[in-house]
């Protein structure tokens, strides 16, 4: 059994996006961008390209080591740690922004990735679709949970064996209702949940 | 002290038979909706469990006023299955042992209390009130040997609880699926579900007393 999980706002329990805008001034671009994804205005991928083109600017170890003073969820944090062979993190960010906030959560990762000269973004060099991660573990046999609450995570969840939908730090999208297997508010009804799976 | 069984509400079917359009979790019963009186009930269970179908979001808001630590599970086939389904879905991944609870069923607080605190496997039944019911047929200690659509010697009206290993799937009824782990132990209860419009009328005068 494998347990993937989405990373803003189910491992972190702020969404780490809005610290990364802050920190170049963009907030009020950025919140635009999201406003318009969360609604469907702009799909995706499309979001990301635009994200990133708006953060490229701003230091990449000034923004690993912000993140990685994000708080995390704590009961989510020990289930890690306690099956740490087991977890997996699934992010769309990118691994330069990242690199901290792996370390400081413990287990293995896969995210997307740019190229990095000078401290700076200069070119995205790939965009992790999430349900490719489910599907590579279900080629191995394993059985793959996997734990997220956005519409970026939807397939990831429709390929996943047993999917999650976790309102840890917002309600999730709408687009999970007709896919999910379960749906939590808290972490504790969470990491009881994936007690019982375990 | 919490108990350690879950408990699975089933709560995913669209209520057609009471013909309210609304799903029978938020039927408004003395001012307040079906599940918040269960709810009330379950305070000490830690492993609650929700099963939604129909208007799954109005039931999850709903819950989530009186306690945020439920995990709702999702019957996506609601129209198509019975609470057999349903139970079945709610109940694989928990506890070893899981009670088994109808969301249009209302049950005396005290006798809510003989079923938390009752160990081990067994099925509730009521004295006979509907005329269309399931009959539990018991033996003289009460067990229960058989269900019955023909006659019997109590209404089925559940809860009942199970242990894990005896779990097998049916898209009918619940019943369906503790028939086939019989004979087992009875626990005669003051239980009312809500199937028709009358049935809510009295389950309402009923519940003023509690």
């Amino acid at each position: 059994m494998k347990f993937l999980f989405d990373l803003d706002g189910t491992i972190t329990s702020q969404e780490t996006l809005p610290i990364i805008a802050r920190l170049g001034g963009v907030s009020d671009r950025i919140d635009g961008l999201t406003k318009e994804t969360i609604q469907g205005n702009v799909p995706f991928i499309e979001s990301f390209i635009q994200r990133v083109t708006i953060l490229k600017d701003i230091s990449v170890k000034a923004i690993s080591d912000r993140l990685a003073e994000v708080p995390l969820y704590e009961e989510v944090h020990r289930f890690i740690q306690e099956h740490r062979e087991d977890c997996v993190v699934v992010t769309g960010n990118l691994f330069c922004w990242c690199e901290g906030l792996f370390n400081a959560i413990g287990c293995r990762y896969y995210c997307s990735e740019a190229l990095v000269e000078n401290d700076k973004v200069v070119k995205i060099k790939s965009i992790l679709r999430k349900e490719t991660v489910v599907d590579e573990l279900k080629a191995q046999g394993e059985k793959v949970v996997f734990v997220g609450d956005g519409n970026n995570d939807m397939e990831a969840m429709r390929h996943a064996d047993i999917s999650i939908a976790a309102g840890l730090t917002h309600h999730p999208a709408r687009s999970l209702y007709s896919i999910t297997d379960y749906m939590v508010f808290n972490q504790t009804a969470l990491c009881r949940l994936l007690n019982q799976l375990s | 002290m919490p108990t350690p069984k879950s408990v699975v509400i089933s709560s995913a079917g669209i209520g057609s038979r009471l013909g309210l359009g609304l799903t029978k979790a938020l039927l408004q019963i003395n001012g307040r909706s079906l599940i918040s009186w269960q709810l009330d009930l379950f305070k000490d269970v830690q492993d609650l469990r929700i099963v939604v179908g129909f208007q799954a979001n109005d039931i999850i808001e709903e819950v989530l006023k009186y306690r945020s630590d439920a995990v709702f599970v999702f019957n996506h086939l609601y129209f198509e299955t019975k609470t057999g389904a349903s139970f079945y879905l709610g109940a694989k991944d928990a506890g070893e042992e899981i009670i088994e609870w109808d969301g249009d069923l209302l049950v005396h607080p005290d006798d809510v209390k003989t079923i938390l605190e009752t160990p081990g496997e067994f099925i509730c039944y009521s004295d006979i009130t509907s005329e269309d019911a399931v009959y539990c047929k018991t033996d003289e200690q009460g067990n229960v040997l058989a269900f019955s659509r023909e006659n019997g010697d109590y209404e089925w009206t559940g809860p009942a609880c199970i242990r894990k290993e005896h779990l097998t799937y049916s898209s009918n009824n619940v019943f369906n699926i503790f028939e086939r782990v019989l004979p087992m132990k009875g626990i005669k209860v003051r239980a009312y579900d809500i199937d028709t419009y009358s049935d809510y009328k009295r389950v309402s005068e009923i519940i003023k007393h509690w």
